[in-house]
């Protein structure tokens, strides 16, 4: 007989329910194990061909987030008007009757004044509530929400060229046949990003197969530990490395695929001198020079036999070029000198890695995938947040893209795919079905999007009357703006002022920006209702927080979504199901909002809006004159998808449903009429109209320098600060063992974070660290050049991070007293204190903030207590 | 037949993943870790790199833990799996002291994961499975095995870059990795450079990055 196993009683239950993981918006399937009411173990669902069975650390960890005996359990109301951070809410307990009465009455008011002044914040990680909350949101009638932290930090920029290039929310390479990838901090592979459990094995079994994988980043986070080549990157600096590897390749290799050019970009397009397309006087169509029959062309045009994509006509007199041109000529300046100044990657390597990329992509040649000819171009660019977090995001992003593009490697085998941008449907039901379509000027749309405004075609600018103004700026993503659309609405011509802030997860005031800024804006005259599985640092605003279910006591409705499914292989789409029945008090937020919703009479207002964003299908449609439950609600969206068999009771025994992709939809390049941008013409005209806009109604801000069709590279204001003191280049990075800020109350995830020598430190180099007299483990203050606030934590010294540059894990320095673990006092350090809300730190183009600052470090002087 | 692993060091990503399923699956209290994870850091700048190790019990082929156990209670099972009984362990700790890989612990009380707020339920009866005042260590999940089930670690691994099988048979799934790639046992304590095969004989392989890697041992 052995140690473990078995307590010699009998047990009277003991079961496995198939559910899906949420301790991440990546929705892993997972079977739990329940032994006499009690969940004893998570294991990854092996059914599941997206994880294969697989799980990550933070999905074992699920355990100790349901059982935390710090969670909210019972309604809460403040009882001290002042608010402010550290500022005790002076809480008690309150019915959820006197809850839900005290909530409607205020929502009622306001949505009769004017319903704009809601504000409704949700969390990126629970995926369902998002949906939910912008279909609440919609019924309501406010147009302001946001995700938290999401997008700005990690995203804006990123998501707005998936969504041209990709027709997807997102980026992937292609793990099943990439050889070459050239990855500026992304993470796709090694322990974030999407599809996170399935892409870390298959891009383990790509290593294998030999695929090269350079990994280019200040600091040697997890793709640099296990990469073929690490090479450190100034922050802030890759749009110049990238555009010198276009220019390489463009003007001194002649490496790009022509023919890709001509047919799947708008590389062709013929731009006047203003740099806009010169358009058929009649069509008003983008043309292109047909230069066997020696004219322009609307780009339609049948009779077309081959285009230029070099050179310069005349149309009437007026000089045109095709788009492709203007961008090889523009980035003659970005020699590889050039960009070594600027980044510090000697101007040999960046030759060396753009000859490997460019012969890498094997332009011209194709593979049969299924019977069917794809282009075969396997190399990959990899970013995500990382070189897109800086100032100016959007334009780093094109570079990424154009280079990606003039080698032909979007949307074709082994190459950068969208996930998913394409889906045919279920082989019974044909849903859920979504793809890529031809869109105005010939340049395709996106099939499914995540939030409300899609990249393509782009909205007029338009007066903000949203508080985050995105309505002024249709390419921007999430917004931080909205802060400013608090405090400083007068300014900015803001109509309304928000009143009420329901908040469904999500712990902003951690994960946005210097909290100062947002106390100022949440200190007064707001009423904020939180759903919250914790006491944290944002509930410290609210009146009210609600228990919320976490996910092992809660039905969803979505359990995954476009971007969650590998972006190969199969389909799966899951079920979320309670394991355990909410515990104590707690409910889950959906089935609240539904209540709520009921409660102002705009119940059917929000079955409308969800029939459209969670792709309910006849006759399975919620009808707006009749009420369901919950249960019923989440079985008819599974029958409308997957058949009249297929609702919620078979998803409760089966866990999920599976079926494999299409050739056609995971490569869906060739089978698909449309265009791809790499000269990004629309910026420059909404760039004119924002400019119109703040000029006739006095707007401040939006500097809309940005708004260019070709890329380039522009410094951060931390590239522009040579103060001595101010030395360091203060970046965050991601862990795989934390999710946000969400899970540093977890125990064991906590016991893993104090496994590593750098989670929850201050990381620098041990040169930098030895010029400064600081030693591994000294405390050290580092301020902020972007805000002035000083935060503390002890130093680690590694040889593995650019001497220019401090890191640190992105979730630490939690200072809520209900969070006993998490806001110990070496448990590393809140990046949003070294952040500012200011222009200076805001790409106008995509609302993507900068994440570098400048920073000066020193060793703390302890006094005697703190020793 | 005799137990072992494979964990391939080109697949690991160093995520914690093994550290946390072992804990589930075993309810192991606070600090005491049957599956851990090392971070290494090699070289200077530009030229370094971080490695990830996964360690655990290496079930060694001469076990110097069963060697100075006094009761017997530390035996090495004709399987290979070495397993402590707890009916027979006093916790003398000669055990914990002679392991050169620290992989034994002892239980030496039900200590709260949320200090000074209780046991979780999760907790109150996972901890029923101990016994206090004995050692405890990873036995390859013997009780997943009986049903013919991998380790919780090597199952649940997301990068699937543990294998286990038997070791004794040349066909077996280990057997051929350890054959066709470089494979090293890792000594107990880490010398870059100096690749000595460890003489306690560890069931546990790691499958080298690339050439001069077992550098790592």
């Amino acid at each position: 007989m052995n140690t473990s196993r078995g307590h010699g009683k009998a047990v009277k239950e003991d079961v496995w329910i198939k559910t899906t993981c949420n301790m991440c918006f990546n929705m892993c399937a997972i079977r739990v194990h329940r032994v006499d009411g009690v969940v004893m173990n998570i294991e990854g669902n092996p059914e599941c061909p997206t994880s294969q069975g697989g799980l990550c650390p933070k999905g074992a960890a699920g355990i100790m987030l349901l059982y935390d005996p710090n969670r909210v359990n019972v309604p809460l109301k403040r009882t001290n008007p002042e608010k402010g951070i550290g500022v005790d809410p002076k809480w008690v307990e309150i019915s959820w009757d006197e809850a839900l009465d005290t909530i409607t009455e205020r929502l009622r008011k306001i949505r009769a004044e004017d319903p704009r002044k809601m504000l409704s914040i949700r969390s990126v990680t629970l995926m369902d509530y998002s949906r939910l909350t912008q279909s609440f949101a919609a019924a309501f009638g406010t147009p302001n929400t946001l995700p938290s932290g999401a997008g700005m930090h990690c995203g804006n920029g990123m998501h707005l060229f998936a969504g041209m290039m990709r027709c997807a929310w997102a980026r992937q390479p292609d793990p099943n046949y990439l050889n070459y990838y050239l990855n500026f901090g992304g993470p796709a592979g090694y322990g974030a990003a999407y599809a996170v459990t399935g892409m870390t094995k298959k891009m383990a079994e790509a290593r294998l197969r030999g695929m090269k994988h350079v990994a280019i980043e200040p600091w040697m986070g997890m793709p640099g530990m296990n990469c073929d080549e690490w090479i450190p990157i100034r922050p802030g600096t890759d749009a110049a490395v990238l555009l010198s590897m276009v220019n390489l390749l463009l003007n001194e290799y002649g490496i790009y695929d022509g023919e890709s050019i001509k047919h799947y970009t708008n590389g062709p397009y013929l731009v006047g001198a203003d740099g806009h397309y010169m358009r058929d006087k009649e069509t008003q169509k983008p043309m292109m020079w047909d230069l066997v029959d020696g004219k322009a062309k609307p780009y339609d045009d049948t009779t077309i036999k081959d285009v230029a994509i070099e050179g310069n006509y005349s149309i009437n007199g007026a000089k045109v070029s095709p788009a492709f041109a203007l961008i090889k000529e523009h980035v003659k300046k970005y020699t590889p000198e050039m960009a070594s100044q600027i980044s510090t990657i000697p101007p040999g390597t960046i030759r060396r890695l753009a000859k490997e990329f460019g012969e890498a992509a094997r332009i011209g040649s194709t593979i049969v995938i299924e019977g069917k000819e794809i282009p075969f171009r396997p190399v990959a660019v990899g970013c995500f947040r990382s070189a897109g977090a800086h100032r100016h995001s959007a334009l780093t992003n094109m570079a990424i893209d154009v280079l990606q593009e003039i080698v032909g490697a979007n949307n074709v085998a082994g190459g950068c795919l969208g996930p998913n941008s394409r889906c045919l449907g279920h082989p019974e039901t044909g849903q859920p079905s979504y793809g890529p379509s031809e869109g105005p000027d010939g340049l395709l749309k996106v099939g499914a999007w995540a939030v409300a405004h899609t990249p393509w075609p782009v909205h007029d600018a338009k007066k903000p009357e949203m508080i985050g103004m995105n309505d002024l700026v249709p390419t921007g993503g999430i917004s931080p703006l909205f802060i400013w659309g608090i405090t400083e609405r007068e300014k900015y011509k803001i109509p309304y002022k928000i009143e009420c802030i329901m908040h469904a997860g999500s712990n902003y005031m951690m994960t946005l920006f210097d909290p100062k800024v947002l106390e100022k804006a949440f200190k007064e005259g707001i009423f904020t209702v939180s759903f919250s599985i914790y006491l944290d640092e944002s509930t410290e605003f609210s009146d009210i927080v609600l228990p919320d279910a976490c996910y092992l006591e809660r039905l969803d409705l979505l359990a995954d979504w476009e971007t969650s499914n590998s972006p190969v292989d199969e389909w799966a789409m899951h079920i979320r199901q309670p394991v355990v029945e909410p515990m104590f008090q707690r409910r889950p937020a959906q089935k609240v909002h539904l209540e709520l919703a009921e409660r102002l009479g705009m119940l059917g207002d929000l079955y409308r809006q969800m029939n459209v964003r969670y792709n309910f299908r006849e006759p399975y449609m919620l009808d707006p004159s009749k009420k369901y439950t919950w249960e019923e609600i989440v079985d008819r969206r599974l029958k409308g998808n997957f058949g009249r068999e297929r609702g919620l009771d078979w998803f409760k025994e089966n866990g999920l449903i599976r079926w494999p992709k299409k050739v056609e939809e995971v490569y869906w390049r060739p089978f698909i009429k449309g265009r791809i941008p790499i000269y990004f013409e629309h910026f420059k005209t909404v760039g004119e109209q924002i400019d119109k806009i703040k000029e006739e109604h006095g707007i401040p801000g939006f500097d809309t320098s940005d708004f260019q069709p070709v890329p380039d590279w522009k410094p951060c204001v931390s590239h522009e600060d040579r103060r001595p003191d101010y030395d360091l280049y203060g970046v965050y990075y991601r862990v795989p063992v934390h999710t946000f800020t969400s899970t540093y109350n977890n125990p064991w995830l906590n016991e893993a974070a104090e496994m590593e020598p750098n989670i929850y430190r201050i990381a620098m180099n041990t040169e930098t660290a030895k010029r400064k007299g600081i030693k591994s483990g000294d405390w050290v203050v580092v301020e902020s050049a972007g805000t002035g606030h000083k935060v503390e934590g002890r130093a680690a010294l590694t040889e593995a991070i650019h001497p220019e540059v401090l890191a640190y894990a992105s979730g630490g320095g939690h200072w809520s007293k209900h969070l006993p673990i998490a806001s110990q006092r070496e448990k590393g350090i809140s990046p949003a204190w070294l952040i500012p809300l200011s222009w200076d730190y805001i790409d106008t183009v995509s609302l993507n903030l900068d994440l570098c600052v400048k920073v000066k470090v020193t060793k703390k002087s302890l006094r005697e207590d703190e020793k | 037949m005799r137990y072992g692993m494979v964990i391939d060091l080109k697949k690991c990503i160093g995520c914690h993943g093994c550290q946390i399923f072992c804990k589930t699956e075993n309810a192991t209290p606070p600090g005491m870790l049957w599956s851990r994870v090392f971070l290494f850091e090699f070289g200077s700048y530009p030229t370094v790199e971080k490695r990830p190790l996964p360690v655990l019990c290496m079930h060694c082929g001469v076990p110097e833990c069963v060697n100075v156990c006094p009761t017997g209670a530390s035996v090495k099972r004709p399987d290979g799996i070495v397993t402590v009984d707890r009916d027979k362990c006093t916790g003398c700790l000669n055990c914990l002291m002679a392991c050169p890989y620290g992989a034994r612990n002892l239980f030496l009380e039900n200590v709260e994961y949320f200090p000074g707020q209780g046991l979780t339920p999760y907790e109150k009866l996972g901890y029923q499975r101990h016994t206090l005042g004995v050692v405890g260590k990873c036995d390859f999940c013997l009780h997943r095995i009986g049903k013919g089930l991998e380790p919780a670690c090597v199952k649940n691994c997301m990068a699937k870059a543990r294998y286990f099988g038997d070791l004794d048979d040349p066909d077996s799934e280990v057997s051929q990795l350890i054959l066709t790639r470089v494979a090293f046992q890792a000594s107990p304590t880490v010398r870059p450079g100096v690749a000595k095969k460890p003489e306690m004989d560890p069931s546990v392989y790691y499958l080298a990055i690339k050439r001069g890697d077992n550098a790592i041992e």
